[in-house]
């Protein structure tokens, strides 16, 4: 598993905190989107849809540290939009490493080697790149040729500098299980740290909506995909979540593990489907209504959503919430099987 | 909530990715945003993206879509382009494509060094031209600054301090030109231009005749026209004093647009300044008629003024004239070494 041991440690603390308090619906993730403006327009982002003068907006430092503390979550993920565009991303990052989050900045890359000088190494931040599979798939995918190779020799500056790097991937219909076990292999010699993989969200507003994985396709290519793991892979995720992902395990989405905040406010319910937005984070835990989402509630939005920011705290949630969780996913660590 | 169609308008408002216009019944009309509803409201995003402005339904009267869909034209330029790559050289969505380059000055005769490297006749503080294919706008600010508002209302790809300074370095002489590596203002605090655009703008002055050096830029609220005064300011790798590089760069950073600073030399460090220059004023006109008839040390000194200010000012036109080789390259090459 790719997530270093005090990070780990720090999470679990915070979970077991959570549930001693008896609560039943705490945060894990803060999705943090300081701006929706980016460097490349992806055929499956519906994320950057909006008027010139929304995507000139950006949330201030302050706005992104208030965010986190009134949020709580241990782990903040920086999304957008490309964060490296905000121009004080490095206080944004500065001042959520000095509340000992741990941060991960999602980002393209294409301005990484520019901005590094930026930030300093530090056991609390990770670059997590965006990257969707080999050359010609990942190029496809950010519609841009030469993303792939720019965000290589980025990575590699990044880690000959100190400093840690993930990568973050998501997958369509089409992709080459095979070649993607290729990829991982690539991405794992370049010495990261761990890698995320997701199936794609079917964003309404994204301009190709025709290739977004339903959930047994989605089952279909992980299963092959994470078929008998090599060693050296390891992913920065939670074993059961991978499980689910192969269709060995089910869960129901845990929409409020990972709230998003962004230049609209907190946004309903999760980070994908945009229902309004609340004022305060306790206005986002206390007045939603949460059983609407997820696929009990035959919410047609969330029928084929199998993506990490509703499944992976339904998965933590399965490792501490019962003896068999624990023992499972501490089987999956040791035997580093799937 | 009564009125069924004005329900519906509201739900496809709030899906919409681009400006409404909602009527009142009032007959006031409003251009925005629609980002949430509630049963009894409706929250917009003013054009402009500053500010939240909450409506109750029942004083809706309609709602016309009346701006761009941005989500429909992403599909349309990905159904035209299926399948082909954008080339690498394509802009940030959302940054300089299509939006002028604003150049806030403070004062006319600098604003004639704009006027003259784009070719175009000044209109009363401003001037309106082209570097490439992108417009350009120059402003005269004036001293009391304003940089915020002429953001807003020009919504700029690319946002340039330019005018006179003063030096606090010693080998820095009259009409040199100072890039401004950061921008500082009384108090410290400091902010630091995006290297990406400093190398564009290095790349782009490379072969320029004047000399340009790199460091950082005092702000001040009062001119430092003594010798006395910048030396009292200089520090090691600060290379001049302004009075309006620090709000500009503030004002473009807050509004997440690039910026850079530039600056010609008028003063160097040893130098005096006459006296009526040390006071912020709209003009300078009469002020230095005042004090030509102070005699003939005082015309010469404000023909030395005139000397230093008008060589100052080709420096900064030579430099504006290579601002279509500064657009292009951040057009190109953002965030690519």
């Amino acid at each position: 598993m790719g997530i270093p041991a005090a990070q780990m440690i720090a999470v679990t603390r915070y979970v077991l905190k959570q549930r001693i308090a008896g609560r039943a619906r705490y945060p894990l993730v803060l999705m943090l989107e300081p701006l929706f403006r980016c460097n490349l327009a992806c055929t499956g982002c519906g994320k950057i849809q909006y008027p010139a003068a929304l995507l000139k907006r950006h949330l201030s430092v302050q706005d992104c540290l208030a965010a986190s503390d009134e949020c709580g979550a241990p782990v903040v993920s920086i999304a957008g939009g490309e964060p490296l565009l905000h121009p004080r991303i490095a206080d944004i990052v500065r001042g959520l490493v000095a509340r000992r989050r741990f941060v991960y900045l999602c980002t393209n890359a294409l301005l990484l080697e520019d901005k590094l000088d930026e930030f300093e190494p530090d056991n609390h931040l990770s670059f997590s790149v965006h990257m969707d599979g080999p050359r010609a798939e990942h190029d496809r995918s950010v519609c841009r040729a030469g993303v792939y190779d720019t965000a290589i020799a980025a990575i590699r500056t990044a880690l000959r500098r100190g400093f840690r790097v993930t990568t973050n991937t998501t997958l369509f219909d089409g992709a080459d299980p095979e070649r993607m076990r290729t990829f991982f292999d690539d991405m794992m010699q370049l010495g990261i740290e761990g890698m995320m993989i997701s199936p794609g969200y079917s964003y309404q507003k994204a301009p190709d909506r025709e290739h977004f994985l339903r959930r047994e396709q989605s089952h279909r290519l992980f299963a092959r995909m994470l078929e008998s793991p090599r060693k050296t892979w390891r992913f920065n995720q939670s074993p059961l979540f991978l499980q689910f992902l192969t269709g060995k395990r089910d869960f129901e989405c845990t929409p409020w593990g990972n709230p998003t905040y962004n230049i609209f406010g907190w946004q309903r319910p999760c980070y994908l489907l945009q229902d309004g937005y609340a004022s305060t984070f306790r206005e986002l835990m206390e007045e939603t209504d949460w059983a609407q989402y997820g696929r009990a509630s035959h919410n047609p939005r969330c029928q084929d959503c199998m993506v990490h920011c509703g499944f992976e705290p339904s998965a933590v949630n399965a490792t501490f919430g019962s003896v068999r969780g624990m023992a499972a996913t501490v089987s999956a660590l040791v035997k580093e099987s799937l | 909530m009564n009125n069924p169609r004005i329900a519906e308008l509201i739900d496809r408002a709030f899906d919409y990715r681009g400006y409404v216009t909602l009527s009142r019944h009032d007959g006031a009309k409003l251009i925005g945003f629609v980002y949430d509803r509630g049963v009894a409201h409706v929250d917009v995003l003013d054009q402009a993206a500053e500010s939240r402005i909450r409506i109750e339904v029942d004083e809706i009267a309609d709602i016309e879509f009346t701006g761009e869909d941005s989500a429909a034209k992403a599909q349309a330029i990905w159904e035209r382009r299926r399948g082909a790559l954008e080339a690498v050289e394509v802009p940030a969505q959302g940054e300089l494509q299509q939006r002028p380059v604003l150049i806030l000055v403070a004062l006319p005769i600098e604003l004639r060094s704009v006027a003259g490297a784009l070719g175009s006749k000044l209109r009363g503080t401003t001037v309106r031209g082209r570097a490439g294919t992108t417009g350009v706008v120059g402003l005269a600010l004036g001293i009391a600054g304003g940089a915020a508002r002429a953001v807003a209302v020009e919504q700029p790809g690319l946002v340039i301090s330019c005018g006179f300074a003063g030096a606090l370095e010693p080998s820095l002489a009259t009409g040199d030109l100072v890039l401004a590596s950061s921008v500082c203002d009384e108090t410290g605090e400091t902010i630091t231009a995006d290297e990406p655009v400093l190398r564009v703008v290095r790349r782009a002055l490379a072969a320029s005749p004047v000399r340009i050096v790199e460091g950082e830029i005092l702000c001040t609220t009062r001119i430092a026209g003594t010798a006395g005064d910048k030396r009292a300011l200089a520090r090691p790798d600060r290379l001049a004093v302004d009075l309006e590089s620090w709000p500009v760069a503030h004002a473009a950073v807050q509004a997440g647009v690039p910026w850079l600073a530039l600056r010609a030399v008028v003063d160097p460090l040893d130098i005096d300044l006459p006296a009526f220059t040390r006071e912020p004023r709209k003009s300078y006109v009469a002020p230095a008629l005042r004090h030509a008839l102070g005699g003939r040390r005082a015309i010469a000194e404000l023909a030395d003024l005139a000397q230093r200010a008008r060589t100052a000012g080709r420096s900064l036109e030579r430099a504006l004239c290579r601002l279509d080789q500064i657009v292009a390259g951040l057009h190109g090459g953002r965030g690519r070494s």
